[in-house]
């Protein structure tokens, strides 16, 4: 286009970022997405999409190398030999460790929806009120009535597969036909239920797998290699579902290699008049201009972009003048839990690989629940018949062989909770003026830790575990806390928060920033608390609603 | 996470975690040197000592998935220079201990002998490595209480003693096995696109396992 103007600009192109330039183009606005690293082409890009384990020479293991190439992923299972492409290399994109902060990173288009866990639920209502209520931080600008319409929507285009449960504590949605649980599951489930005279549930995990055609996509093959991009367009990415969308319209321009290094701020206007980028490859800078700015680059990155913008009015960034741009910092904390052993289903095995397990919903402080710390948690978990029988010690040769051939003769049943971390103002990122990467940019600086509500709930997360699955029979239950450190959820949330109120909030209710109408942040830095449920499907609510009301106030010209 | 239950069992199976799967403690000292000294004699041993632990009966073994390159490859690229030290010494104390026990190279064995000499080293490296175990418990421990006074980028990661080679012959042989090709089309049973799921599947005593 001319003089690089569009109407809208689109900073990311992951969850967020490809729902904004979905509705914006198809509302008939001429879109430019900016995404700091490589293009990678839906199908024909997925280098180890249909790759057996022979064909990596490490078959998926991790070199001394990687290891020095990825001194963050290395800390979890994400650094391994098969989607290596899919993670930014940590040693060319540092950041500063006040405290520990796992931050695991997917720069390139699509984003970290190629990896995401695909997990989707709705928050409840509950989750809008929480804040408000035990007056904590501030309280949410919207409540779960208005995010609801657009969670269908949301859930219409993705695609996901679940069941109607009818719990209030994890509100229904507009779901493709359900996966099955499989037959110790279900055995669990009805065990549970009744222990627990159904006030504590066993679900099928809902996720953004299709059980069914769904626009140009083929449903899932059950190969669960979701992570490696799907070759048949199963689960919702950019690529699988929102990028062709948008493509389809004819109004987007894709950019790679753009890293937005500020948002352009006219202070008389008060209005962004665009962004300025650098380009990753040839390190030059250029100017787009748009009406309306969406910045969907990941929740921190969303918030590095604002620090660095508007600078001459206010030093500490755009959205600076409440104090609450960079805090409040939150994740989901995990690696809690229980795991033991089912007898009795031994004529029974299971045929394909499910890409969800399990999902039991938050059940403390709850309805008459009172525990010693607030909000809760929810477990994620399943059945499965692993390979193996017992030999006598010390066995080798053809029987050892034959012994690990063959499924074990009892299932395992294993559970690990995800529990919901309060926004603390401490929390907080900030520039590190002191450490720049290879363009000269300053780096992000963590400061964040859980608390003590975070740490009275782990005991509940892992003790409670062990109850559950003992009741239900499960036997040689032994429970677990593997340790957490923040970002290891990989569900980084906060840093820019919606509220109502200039003073304490970074956005308002539509996520527009105060100081700056026509600049929308959508992702994962809106959010003003975490709830316990995987947060991607309430950002491509949150964008859909968003956008919307972004287009409609272009043509009311209020923006 | 199917491969995690793979490393999982195996590491269930050596009383050790696995060197290069996830689980794999991180950020100690990168290898130096790629030439870890390993030649076509060396690959060949590693071979025959692969094949006793999972020999070939009705469906290919070991040697026949080409595990003695796969250590090759892993011990060069995936292991740490302690670690990559333990298991090339290993491979002539090995000798060593064969030639002791048989009075023969490893090589020089009939197949009943080195099973025979390999269990032998499965207790040892049993021993072995209850022992180190032990031993580093209260290292690791300190390490730790060390590790707390220090500001998270002053942390240093620990690297404790090696396992036994014998336990790393053994990792590399089931990992190598059970992700080949071989072992996991003609001794497992293999479906790269299963289109369904059933779970609640029949099974008769005896059918083969998935492969993962």
């Amino acid at each position: 286009m001319a003089d690089n103007l569009y109407d809208a600009i689109v900073i990311g192109s992951g969850i967020s970022g490809g729902w904004a330039a979905k509705e914006l183009t198809e509302k008939g606005l001429k879109v430019i997405m900016l995404e700091r690293g490589r293009n990678i082409e839906h199908i024909k890009d997925y280098v180890s999409a249909t790759k057996e384990s022979w064909e990596f020479p490490h078959r998926g293991g991790r070199t001394q190398q990687m290891i020095k190439d990825y001194p963050v992923l290395k800390r979890d299972y994400p650094l391994n030999e098969t989607v290596l492409d899919l993670w930014c290399k940590d040693s060319e994109h540092p950041y500063t460790e006040v405290k520990r902060f796992d931050w695991y990173r997917g720069y390139h288009v699509g984003g970290r929806s190629l990896t995401w866990g695909r997990q989707s639920y709705r928050f409840n209502k509950w989750d809008f009120e929480a804040n408000a209520k035990e007056g904590i931080a501030v309280d949410w600008p919207i409540r779960y009535d208005d995010l609801a319409p657009w969670y269908s929507y949301a859930e219409k285009f993705a695609g996901i597969q679940g069941n109607k449960d009818g719990l209030e504590v994890l509100p229904d949605g507009d779901f493709m036909p359900a996966m099955e649980l499989n037959c110790v599951e279900k055995d669990i489930k009805k065990r549970l239920e009744t222990y627990y005279k159904n006030t504590r549930h066993l679900i099928i995990g809902r996720s953004a797998n299709i059980t069914q055609p769904h626009h140009d996509r083929t449903n899932c093959q059950y190969r669960n290699r979701c992570w490696r991009g799907c070759p048949f367009g199963g689960y919702f990415s950019t690529q699988s579902a929102t990028l062709p969308a948008a493509m389809k319209t004819g109004n987007l321009t894709l950019r790679p290699f753009s890293i937005v290094t500020k948002i352009l701020y006219d202070k008389d206007k008060k209005k962004a008049t665009g962004v300025e980028i650098l380009d990753a490859e040839t390190n030059m800078t250029y100017e787009y201009k748009a009406k309306i700015v969406f910045v969907c680059a990941s929740a921190l990155n969303s918030t590095w972009v604002l620090m660095n913008s508007a600078t001459n009015i206010w030093p500490d960034g755009l959205g600076s003048s409440s104090g609450e741009l960079g805090h409040n910092v939150m994740d989901h904390h995990f690696r809690c839990g229980a795991s033991g052993t089912v007898e009795g289903f031994s004529d029974q095995y299971v045929y394909g690989r499910r890409p969800t397990g399990i999902y039991i919903p938050r059940f403390r402080n709850i309805y008459t629940d009172k525990r010693d710390y607030i909000r809760g948690f929810g477990y994620q978990g399943g059945a499965g018949r692993g390979r193996g029988v017992e030999v006598a010690e010390f066995t080798i040769g053809a029987d050892l062989k034959d012994a690990l051939s063959i499924p074990g003769d009892n299932w395992g049943m294993g559970i690990t909770a995800f529990g919901e971390m309060l926004p603390y103002h401490e929390n907080k990122i900030a520039l590190d003026k002191e450490k720049k990467d290879k363009w000269g940019l300053p780096v992000l600086a963590f400061d964040v830790e859980i608390k003590e509500n975070e740490k009275k709930m782990r005991i509940d997360m892992m003790n409670d575990a062990k109850e559950m699955l003992e009741a239900a029979g499960v036997k040689k239950v032994e429970s677990y806390d593997h340790g957490y450190a923040v970002g290891m959820g990989i569900h980084e949330m906060g840093t820019a928060r919606m509220g109502r109120d200039p003073k304490s909030s970074v956005l308002n209710g539509n996520n527009q920033v105060w100081d700056a109408p026509n600049v929308f942040v959508t992702d994962g830095a809106c959010m003003t608390s975490a709830s316990c449920v995987n947060p991607s499907l309430t950002y491509m609510a949150m964008t859909a609603r968003a956008a919307n009301f972004a287009v409609s106030e272009l043509k009311k010209g209020n923006i | 996470m199917e491969r995690r239950e793979l490393l999982k069992l195996i590491a269930l199976l050596t009383g050790g975690a696995v060197v290069g799967g996830e689980v794999f403690l991180a950020g100690c000292k990168t290898a130096g040197k790629a030439d870890t000294g390993f030649t076509t004699s060396t690959i060949a041993l590693l071979d025959e000592i692969g094949e006793t632990i999972i020999p070939a009966t009705v469906t290919p073994g070991a040697k026949a998935a080409k595990v003695g390159e796969f250590m090759k490859v892993m011990v060069t690229d995936c292991y740490t220079e302690k670690q990559q030290a333990a298991f090339t010494n290993g491979i002539a104390q090995l000798e060593e201990a064969c030639k002791k026990a048989t009075g023969k190279s490893f090589m020089e064995c009939m197949p009943e002998q080195r099973h025979d000499f390999l269990v032998s080293l499965e207790k040892e490296a049993k021993e072995f490595n209850n022992k180190r175990n032990e031993e580093d418990k209260p290292k690791r421990e300190a390490h730790k209480a060390e590790n707390e006074k220090l500001a998270f980028k002053d942390q240093k990661e620990f690297e404790g003693t090696p396992s036994h080679y014998y336990t790393m012959m053994k990792q590399l042989t089931l990992l190598g096995f059970f992700s080949s090709r071989t072992g996991m089309t003609e001794t497992l049973r293999h479906l790269p696109v299963p289109g369904k799921y059933d779970g609640a599947y029949p099974y008769t005593k005896g059918d083969k396992a998935w492969a993962e």
